[in-house]
């Protein structure tokens, strides 16, 4: 009877949670039509790349193809109007659908993301568990340091160290992805590492407020054994905030995997806006933007839900 | 010391050159079933990394890395030398009637394309058709300007150019609108390829991604965009057969092709790279004595482009102040760690028949005091401001600011250098009432000089639309009869070496005005693996040699 009505609290709240999604879509592809547009420079007036103009006759030829005769709104309107059929138009230099173009990076990207997430929790909280069951010790000491040295290097610098030790010098991976296993260690660990670092510390932390709280001493009391107590009793209620937050940071992970994805030549959505945005090739930055908005709102409802479901005293409003 | 071991290199890259056009010549039938003309072996795999090509198709193929893959996939009727000659492949004779309106080409019989259909003359109608075609709407189609018709098919009243006829299957006839003894050299640009039937139209989306040629190579799967392009050697290729099996070609990403390029060379993954700057140093020492290291200065040219028709470098004067002024050489060794060569011309020293060493007196060495004896005459006068156009993100921000000092130290001027994204800059040059000096730099579609002379310096190229904004190439608004008169001389004189004559007394005409500040030659450098790989070359697209090279 009860799940009765929480079923349909819960409903009503996704429906009214995708319906804001709508319209933060529709306003970042306002704000970027309106930011885009009126940028100087005609985003077809030049020949990619190079220092020549179009042919006049060319540079016509594609404004009444991609509608750039027409007044902004104008524009906007049949752009959204495309969006809702989730067409994304064609891009300035090819010439080819936008969403073909971005299907394929988006996959990549998730796979990117994904792998990265599970190297970050693996390695999080091994070294978070490690640092607070050690507490004080050398490897507390070692994990403490190295998590801070890894939020403070920028992962330039540990992509291109690790690429020129591993691919260069070892020859363990390859340098550009052939699509195998292989070739997304390297990046993914790379993405990982910081948020990793992050997600250790977050563990340490709640977990030494775990161990301090009565229910681990009479568990301890009871005398149940280390990894018991361990797994079931200390690990299990510390590993909340830390799913909290790898769901937040999945979604940043999306957008931000920009430099890596450049580093290692990893074709994927963060990599398509940098060279998007050289080329002043609008509709694959609209593009990106817009998908990234709208998996990031979906992320962090999915977390909300998640979070709903781990810890019943939350409740959807 | 670095200038003379430049020019030497430069000087044995033109020799092989010459060698491997001589053999290209001569030994087609000796070397046509094995494809085995000189000492390498047949097989093997070439490996390199591109940046992603606008396209691959003929129709709109254009920069360095799309002409890479469509001059293998493609054959047409005549094709550029490294050195800017020009050789014929498909055509066995051309004929130019004495008014330079009307060529006939004559296309060797028994060629095809890799789905078997012939290579005739109607092939060649059929492709440059589609290129010219309104919807097209293709960046190089302009290539084709001349041939009469063009404008009708490019304005949609009709699909085919009136101009061109296959009277037989192997006689191709062009009318053009205006004169053009070069126009045979024109058609060395992959524009000008012939298609099979199945190419359709230009928007053809199966065919812009695997397109039946009748090249050395042929496509081996589709293009995989931001991912790989591979080809095979085409058996059944007509002339010269390739000796590589295969070529694969990795695209990387443009923010970071050098570095990736370079590490892929270093770990054995590449066999041909480009390095990023900051390690020329260090892969010069390491590659050039093993004999991986390729110098060569290409087709190409870096100028600094002064308005010509307002601002304070109206006055031809002031500009050879400038000229004087700049001392390319230190910048050379400062910024360019030796690695560029100072240019004194304002045609590329590849155009050999042309080039005139020096020609450019304020470029050859930094003259303070003639600068600003200049500077005085011209009544460019300490405190003048002076803008500075670039573009960011390529590299430029660094040379920038030393020209930049290096005028207000030695004219006493203000220089205003601005850096803009590149669609920026552009529309800023051609906005109405520009003024200063932008940096610029060309490379030819074709070798001829007049592909630079024209576009750049003549006054029909300057193209001021109602608005008064400059929709032709030249930027500098550079405006000077005598020099339009040489100019239109030369495209009507039918014979090549007096032709050359009247393009270098256009050259010295527009240098004498200082129309452009010539800085440095378009210098480039490769890694080339020559322990595997013999005939290695760059071409004049900037591109390997892939139909001549062999395995070792």
């Amino acid at each position: 009877m009860g799940s009765d009505v929480e079923r349909l609290v819960m409903g009503r709240y996704v429906v009214r949670r995708l319906g804001q999604l709508v319209v933060v879509v529709l306003g970042a592809t306002m704000v970027l039509f309106a930011c885009l547009f009126v940028l100087p420079g005609d985003p077809v007036g030049q020949i990619a790349g190079s220092d020549k103009a179009r042919d006049p006759a060319v540079i016509e030829q594609l404004h009444k193809q991609y509608g750039l005769d027409k007044p902004l709104v104008v524009q906007y309107g049949s752009y959204v109007g495309k969006l809702a059929k989730g067409d994304l138009g064609q891009d300035y230099t090819q010439g080819r659908p936008v969403t073909e173009i971005l299907a394929p990076k988006l996959l990549n990207t998730a796979k990117l993301a994904v792998v990265a997430i599970v190297f970050d929790v693996i390695i999080g909280i091994a070294a978070g568990v490690i640092a607070a069951m050690r507490r004080y010790s050398v490897w507390d000491i070692t994990v403490t340091f190295s998590t801070t040295l890894a939020i403070g290097v920028p992962s330039i610098v540990l992509g291109m160290i690790m690429q020129w030790v591993f691919v260069i010098k070892l020859g363990w991976f390859p340098l550009i992805s052939d699509g195998t296993f292989n070739s997304l260690i390297l990046p993914a660990f790379t993405l990982a590492i910081i948020d990793a670092a992050l997600v250790a510390q977050i563990a340490r932390s709640t977990m030494l407020e775990v161990m301090g709280a009565d229910y681990v001493k009479t568990a301890v009391a009871k005398g149940l054994s280390r990894p018991v107590v361990l797994l079931r009793h200390i690990l299990r209620n510390s590993v909340i905030p830390v799913i909290t937050y790898v769901g937040i940071s999945f979604g940043a992970l999306l957008g931000g995997a920009i430099i890596t994805e450049t580093i290692f030549n990893w074709d994927g959505i963060g990599l398509a806006l940098v060279t998007a945005i050289q080329q002043n090739n609008n509709p694959i930055i609209v593009g990106v933007v817009t998908i990234s908005v709208a998996v990031f709102v979906v992320l962090n409802l999915i977390v909300d839900l998640l979070y709903a479901a781990l810890d019943p005293r939350i409740r959807l409003a | 010391m670095r200038g003379a071991k430049s020019a030497k290199w430069v000087a044995a890259a033109a020799i092989i050159a010459l060698a491997a056009t001589a053999c290209g010549g001569g030994d087609d039938d000796a070397s046509k079933d094995k494809g085995n003309g000189g000492s390498g072996k047949a097989g093997g795999t070439f490996r390199l990394g591109i940046t992603e090509p606008v396209s691959i198709d003929p129709y709109n193929a254009q920069e360095s890395e799309g002409i890479l893959v469509t001059d293998n996939l493609f054959s047409g009727l005549y094709e550029p030398t490294a050195d800017g000659q020009v050789v014929p492949v498909l055509a066995e004779s051309k004929q130019v009637s004495a008014d330079g309106k009307t060529w006939t080409f004559k296309i060797k019989a028994g060629t095809k394309f890799s789905n078997g259909e012939a290579v005739d003359a109607e092939s060649f109608v059929r492709g440059w058709n589609r290129v010219a075609q309104k919807k097209a709407a293709s960046d190089v189609a302009y290539h084709m300007a001349g041939i009469a018709g063009f404008e009708d098919v490019q304005s949609g009243k009709t699909d085919k150019m009136s101009g061109l006829s296959a009277p037989d299957a192997t006689t191709l006839q062009v009318k053009l609108s205006a004169p053009d003894f070069e126009f045979d050299t024109k058609t060395t640009h992959t524009v000008f390829s012939p298609v099979p039937k199945v190419a359709g139209d230009a928007k053809n989306a199966a065919y812009n991604a695997a397109p039946i040629g009748n090249g050395p190579f042929k496509m081996d799967g589709k293009w995989e965009h931001n991912k790989k392009i591979t080809l095979v050697r085409n058996d059944d290729y007509g002339l010269k057969k390739a000796k590589l099996d295969k070529v694969e070609i990795s695209i990387l990403n443009a923010a970071n092709s050098a570095n990736l390029e370079y590490q892929g060379f270093q770990s054995g993954q590449f066999d041909w790279a480009r390095m990023p700057t900051p390690q020329l140093k260090p892969a010069k020492a390491k590659y050039e004595p093993q004999g991986e290291w390729l110098e060569l200065d290409t087709n190409g040219m870096n100028y600094l482009l002064p308005i010509t028709d307002n601002g304070p470098l109206k006055s031809a004067k002031a500009r050879e102040a400038v000229s004087y002024a700049i001392d390319r050489d230190a910048i050379i060794a400062g910024v360019f760690q030796g690695m560029q060569t100072k240019s004194t011309t304002i045609l590329p020293p590849v155009f050999k028949d042309v080039y005139t060493k020096d020609l450019c007196t304020s470029c050859v060495k930094q003259d303070k005091a003639k600068a600003k004896a200049l500077a005085k005459e011209a009544g460019l006068k300490p405190g003048t401001t002076i803008d500075i156009g670039y573009n960011t993100g390529a590299g430029h921000e660094e040379w920038v600011q030393a020209v930049a000092q290096q005028l207000e130290d030695v004219l006493g001027v203000k220089v205003k250098a601005s850096g803009k994204p590149f669609a920026e800059l552009l529309a800023d040059q051609q906005k109405p009432g520009a003024t200063g000096a932008y940096r610029f730099a060309w490379g030819a579609d074709y070798p001829t000089p007049d592909n630079f002379l024209f576009p750049l310096l003549s006054t029909s190229s300057i193209n001021k639309d109602d608005s008064g904004k400059v929709t032709g190439d030249n930027r500098g608004r550079y405006s000077n009869k005598k020099f339009d008169d040489l100019l239109s001389k030369a495209r009507a004189t039918k014979d090549l070496p007096a032709r050359n004559e009247l393009y270098k007394q256009a050259e010295k005409v527009a240098m004498d005005d200082v129309a452009l500040i010539p800085l440095w030659n378009r210098t480039q450098l490769r890694l080339v693996n020559t322990k595997k790989f013999a005939d290695v070359k760059m071409d004049f697209h900037e591109d390997p040699n892939l139909a001549e090279l062999s395995l070792k």
